[in-house]
C-alpha cells in the first residue's frame, strides 16, 4: 500500500474510484446550482497539492471533507431543489396520458418532499436508493457509523412519505 | 411487528420471508414501493456528471509537479549515506583484520603468514587468517587444499569444515574438498581433530577421511606432489580424481557409463592436458573426447 498518493498512477486510480461518488454526494446534498463538478475538480487539485501528507487510505476521507467545506463556504443554508427527469411516454407500454399526468404530479410532490429533508438525510437516502451504495460504503464515505446511515435513510423515507400523503 | 419496524427492515433489505408477507399487507405497501421506485427520477447523472480524469490532469499539469521528485532523491541520498557509513564502520572494525587468499581453478599461489610460516595454496582454494590477532592465535581457516610450512612457536591451527589440524612446528598438507578430508604430515607431529576424534600423525603419515571412512596411510615424499605440478592418488574414488582434475585444468568433465566409485591409484600432471587425460582414462580402459575448449567427456571403450 503506497504511503502517499503522489504517484500519478495511484492518484488516477483514486480519481476513477471516488470522483463519481463524491460528485453524486455533493449533488444530492447541495443540488446543482453550485456546480458539484467544479468542487470535485478543486478537491482533487487540493489532494494533489497535499499528496505527500495524505496516505492512500485517508485520501477518500480527505476528499469528502475538503469538498464539503468548499461547498459550505459558498452556500449558507439554502433550500435545495433537485430536478426530476421528465417522464417520456414509453412507446411499448400502454401508459395513458392520465397515468403520466398522475406520475408527473407525484414527482412534483416528491421534489417538494426532498427539499424538506436535511442535507444529511437527502444525500444518504439518495446515495443508497438511487446509486445503490451499501450502508457501509456510505458510512465510510462520510465518516459516520452504519447505524447513523440506517437512521437517516429511515427518517428521510418517512418524511417523504408523510409529505406525499399530505398533498394527496 | 409494527409498521415502523417493518419499514426499517425493508429499507435495510433485511426482511425475512415471513416479514415480507406481513409487509405486503401494509396499507402503504404500494406507496412505499412507489417512493423508492421514483427516487431514480432524481438520479444525479441525469443532470450532472463528473468529468474524466484527463480533464483534471490538464489542470494538474499547470499546478507544478517537478518539485516533488526531489523528495525521493533526498531519501535516496540518506540511504546512500547510511550505507557508506555502515560499510566504512564494518571495514574498520572487522574486515580489515581478516586476510583472504583465494585461488581459482588451474591457479596456484603461495603466501607468508605474519610469523614467516609459509602456505602454498592449490587450485580452487581459499585461506583466511587474522593479521592483527596472529600473535595471540595462530589460526588459518581453509577451504580447499594447502601445504603448510609452520615456523616453530605456539600452537598453530588449520580449521576446515571437516576437522581441525593442530601443530607446533612442522610441514604438512591439508586437503579439504566435498566429502574428502586428508592430512599429510611431512615433518614433525600433527594432531588431527575430526568428528570428536583426535589422531596424532608423525612424519610420513597420511590421514584421510572419504565419505566418513578413515584411512591411515604412509607417504615417502618430503613435500606434496602438487607443488611439482603433479597430483597423486592412492586408492581414491575416481570421482574425487576427476574433481581434482577439473580444479587443476579448469574444465568440466562428464562421465558416461563408468562407475565413478572405483578406486584409482596413480597420478596426473598439471601442465599437459592430453597426457593427464590419458593417465586417468587408460588404466580404466576408458577414452575421452573434447566437446569444446573446456568440456570433456570420458567414456568406456566398447
Amino acid at each position: 500500500m503506497p504511503d502517499n498518493v503522489c504517484d500519478e498512477k495511484v492518484f488516477s486510480t483514486i480519481y476513477n474510484d471516488y470522483s463519481k461518488d463524491l460528485h453524486d454526494y455533493l449533488y444530492y446534498k447541495y443540488g446543482d446550482q453550485f456546480d458539484p463538478n467544479d468542487k470535485v475538480q478543486e478537491a482533487f487539485i487540493k489532494l494533489w497539492d497535499k499528496c505527500k501528507d495524505v496516505t492512500f487510505k485517508k485520501a477518500k476521507g480527505f476528499l469528502f471533507m475538503v469538498a464539503k467545506n468548499m461547498m459550505l463556504n459558498e452556500i449558507k443554508h439554502r433550500k435545495i431543489v433537485l430536478k426530476h427527469q421528465k417522464i417520456k411516454p414509453k412507446d411499448y407500454t400502454n401508459e395513458n396520458p392520465e397515468f403520466l399526468l398522475e406520475k408527473e404530479q407525484f414527482l412534483e410532490k416528491y421534489q417538494r418532499a426532498l427539499t424538506k429533508l436535511s442535507e444529511e438525510q437527502r444525500s444518504v437516502f439518495l446515495l443508497n436508493k438511487v446509486e445503490g451504495k451499501k450502508h457501509q460504503e456510505i458510512a465510510d464515505m462520510l465518516g459516520i457509523t452504519k447505524k447513523v446511515v440506517e437512521y437517516r435513510i429511515y427518517t428521510a423515507f418517512s418524511i417523504i412519505k408523510s409529505e406525499i400523503k399530505e398533498f394527496k | 411487528m409494527d409498521q415502523e419496524q417493518l419499514e426499517k427492515k425493508w429499507l435495510a433489505g433485511e426482511l425475512s420471508n415471513e416479514d415480507k408477507k406481513e409487509f405486503k399487507k401494509l396499507d402503504d405497501y404500494n406507496l412505499n414501493l412507489e417512493i423508492l421506485e421514483s427516487a431514480k427520477y432524481f438520479k444525479a447523472s441525469h443532470f450532472s456528471s463528473v468529468k474524466s480524469y484527463d480533464h483534471l490532469k490538464a489542470n494538474l499539469k499547470e499546478k507544478s509537479t517537478p518539485v516533488r521528485k526531489l523528495q525521493s532523491f533526498k531519501i535516496l541520498y540518506r540511504i546512500a549515506a547510511l550505507f557508506v557509513l555502515g560499510m566504512t564502520t564494518y571495514f574498520f572494525l572487522f574486515y580489515n583484520n581478516l586476510t583472504t587468499v583465494k585461488t581459482l581453478a588451474s591457479q596456484k599461489t603461495s603466501f607468508e603468514l605474519p610469523d614467516a610460516s609459509s602456505v602454498m595454496l592449490n587450485a580452487s582454494s581459499t585461506a583466511e587468517f587474522n593479521k592483527k590477532k596472529w600473535s595471540e592465535k595462530r589460526e588459518v581457516i581453509l577451504d580447499g587444499e594447502a601445504f603448510f610450512k609452520v615456523a616453530k612457536g605456539a600452537k598453530f591451527d588449520v580449521k576446515t569444515n571437516d576437522g581441525i589440524v593442530s601443530v607446533l612446528g612442522t610441514q604438512f598438507n591439508v586437503k579439504n574438498r566435498d566429502n574428502y578430508f586428508e592430512v599429510k604430515c611431512f615433518e614433525g607431529i600433527v594432531s588431527v581433530n575430526s568428528n570428536d576424534k583426535s589422531h596424532r600423525l608423525t612424519q610420513g603419515n597420511t590421514y584421510r577421511i572419504i565419505n566418513n571412512v578413515v584411512v591411515v596411510d604412509t607417504t615417502v615424499k618430503n613435500q606434496p606432489e602438487w607443488l611439482d605440478n603433479l597430483s597423486n592418488f592412492k586408492s581414491v574414488p575416481l570421482y574425487e580424481v576427476i574433481a581434482e582434475f577439473e580444479r587443476q585444468y579448469n574444465v568440466v568433465i562428464t562421465v558416461q557409463n563408468v562407475d565413478e566409485n572405483r578406486l584409482f591409484t596413480g597420478g596426473f600432471v598439471h601442465n599437459n592436458l592430453e597426457q593427464a587425460l590419458a593417465s586417468i582414462t587408460v588404466p580404466f580402459n576408458m577414452t575421452y573426447k573434447k566437446v569444446n575448449s573446456n568440456k570433456i567427456t570420458i567414456y568406456k571403450i566398447e
